[in-house]
């Protein structure tokens, strides 16, 4: 056993709609503007009782049953979350619980290319421990942006999505790249509630505990660094952009995701987006468009797919996929 | 490589924005199919293109609705390094 299948996807998302004709009029701009912007027509936010966790438990649950498994046989348990639970414990333990996961849970914050930072933690463990692993990522930025923040709130949705992946014999990752840049840690924060600013009546009234994002260096961070972390898993993999059969990018906005095209070569037609319907959800953007392809049966066997996240921090990573009626 | 001219900065920010034309002289906010995500794209290509030149988003940090794209080439300007 050297490699995996994976053998359930899941996804769950709120059912309360936000579109951009809502947002439109409450920053009192056109709504033209809003989907020009970032090509987001609507996107979920949780309601009360839903939460990062229950999100993921939900998503959790649906990959479980169709991998035809239970907690019970699951050995490790991944949850990528930049919105956790609480403080401390980690979510993973929240969902650990409520899905009755045998073995072990931990989370991976690596802002919204959690998923795949998550996915290659789950790659290297499987190969030393070649039992079941439940990756979920989940995120609900629609609580961490400021209700006043225009830039923002036009982009966030609320989701999760999950995958299962089970030992096989052979390796279906083709190539894979991880990176980071620690000098972005201005681009998009939160800056209070952790041990630099703990929580106060003075920062809670200055609305610290709100995330705050610069668009422009995101935007170019974003492109450059995706850009760099698609080219370097092709060339890992001696892959011609032109050969990826399906593209999953982090889905944050039409415009990041058109320019790494434009600047990777990688083909219009192979783009899996579903941005306009669920906004930027974060960690669960990936594994919520993979599901959705996937259900659509729109992956094939022998299909290369191509999943590419960015994050706050900055942090990049990518994974190319040789699909298999084994792994499907 | 050299320094672009400022109409072939207008040329390349018309190329990445679908503006019809960009006066170099006219304010960026003013300009339409301009917004600042263009001005981001049209930066990431201006990097690649010229990279000896350190220009980066701080470029557009105080943009204001009297900035215009030559305002912005006067800044490129100091930032080429100096001939050895």
């Amino acid at each position: 056993m050297n490699g995996f299948d994976i053998t359930g996807w899941g996804m769950a998302v709120p059912e309360r709609v936000v579109s951009s004709k809502d947002l439109a009029q409450r920053f009192g701009v056109d709504e033209n503007w809003i989907v020009s912007r970032c090509g987001i027509l609507e996107r979920r936010a949780v309601g009360p009782g839903q939460t990062t966790a229950s999100l993921a438990v939900e998503a959790g649950r649906r990959a479980l049953d169709k991998a035809g498994l239970t907690g019970g046989d699951i050995a490790h348990l991944i949850v990528a979350t930049a919105t956790p639970e609480q403080p401390s414990p980690a979510t993973s333990a929240f969902v650990h619980h409520e899905l009755g996961i045998a073995g072990s849970a931990h989370d991976v914050n690596s802002e919204c290319a959690g998923f795949v930072y998550g996915l290659v933690q789950a790659m290297a463990l499987i190969k030393i421990d070649p039992r079941p692993i439940l990756l979920i990522g989940s995120d609900t930025h629609t609580l961490t942006a400021n209700p006043a923040d225009r830039d923002l709130s036009i982009l966030v949705g609320d989701g999760a999505g999950a995958i299962v992946l089970a030992p096989a014999a052979e390796d279906r990752v083709l190539a894979w790249n991880l990176g980071a840049d620690g000098s972005c840690t201005g681009s998009l924060k939160v800056l209070a509630g952790g041990s630099r600013m703990p929580t106060t009546e003075d920062t809670v009234r200055e609305g610290l505990h709100y995330a705050q994002i610069n668009g422009n260096e995101i935007y170019l961070n974003a492109v450059r660094y995706t850009v760099r972390t698609v080219r370097e898993t092709l060339t890992n993999a001696k892959v011609d952009a032109a050969d990826v059969s399906h593209v999953i990018p982090h889905q944050a906005n039409i415009r990041i995701i058109n320019s790494i095209l434009s600047h990777t070569g990688l083909r219009p037609e192979a783009l899996v987006a579903n941005l306009h319907k669920y906004g930027n959800t974060a960690s669960a953007s990936i594994p919520i468009a993979l599901t959705e392809a996937l259900d659509e049966g729109r992956i094939n066997d022998g299909d290369l797919v191509l999943l590419a996240g960015f994050g706050a921090g900055m942090t990049w990573g990518s994974i190319l996929l040789r699909w298999d009626g084994g792994t499907a | 490589m050299s320094l672009p001219t400022i109409e072939e900065l207008a040329g390349q920010l018309e190329a990445v924005s679908g503006a019809q034309k960009v006066d170099p002289d006219q304010p960026l906010q003013h300009i339409a199919d301009v917004d600042s995500l263009d001005l981001m794209e049209w930066l990431y290509g201006f990097q690649n293109q010229y990279p000896h030149i350190p220009a980066d988003e701080s470029l557009f940090a105080d943009i204001d609705d009297t900035t215009t794209l030559r305002v912005v080439y006067d800044r490129i300007v100091q930032l080429v390094p100096a001939q050895a």
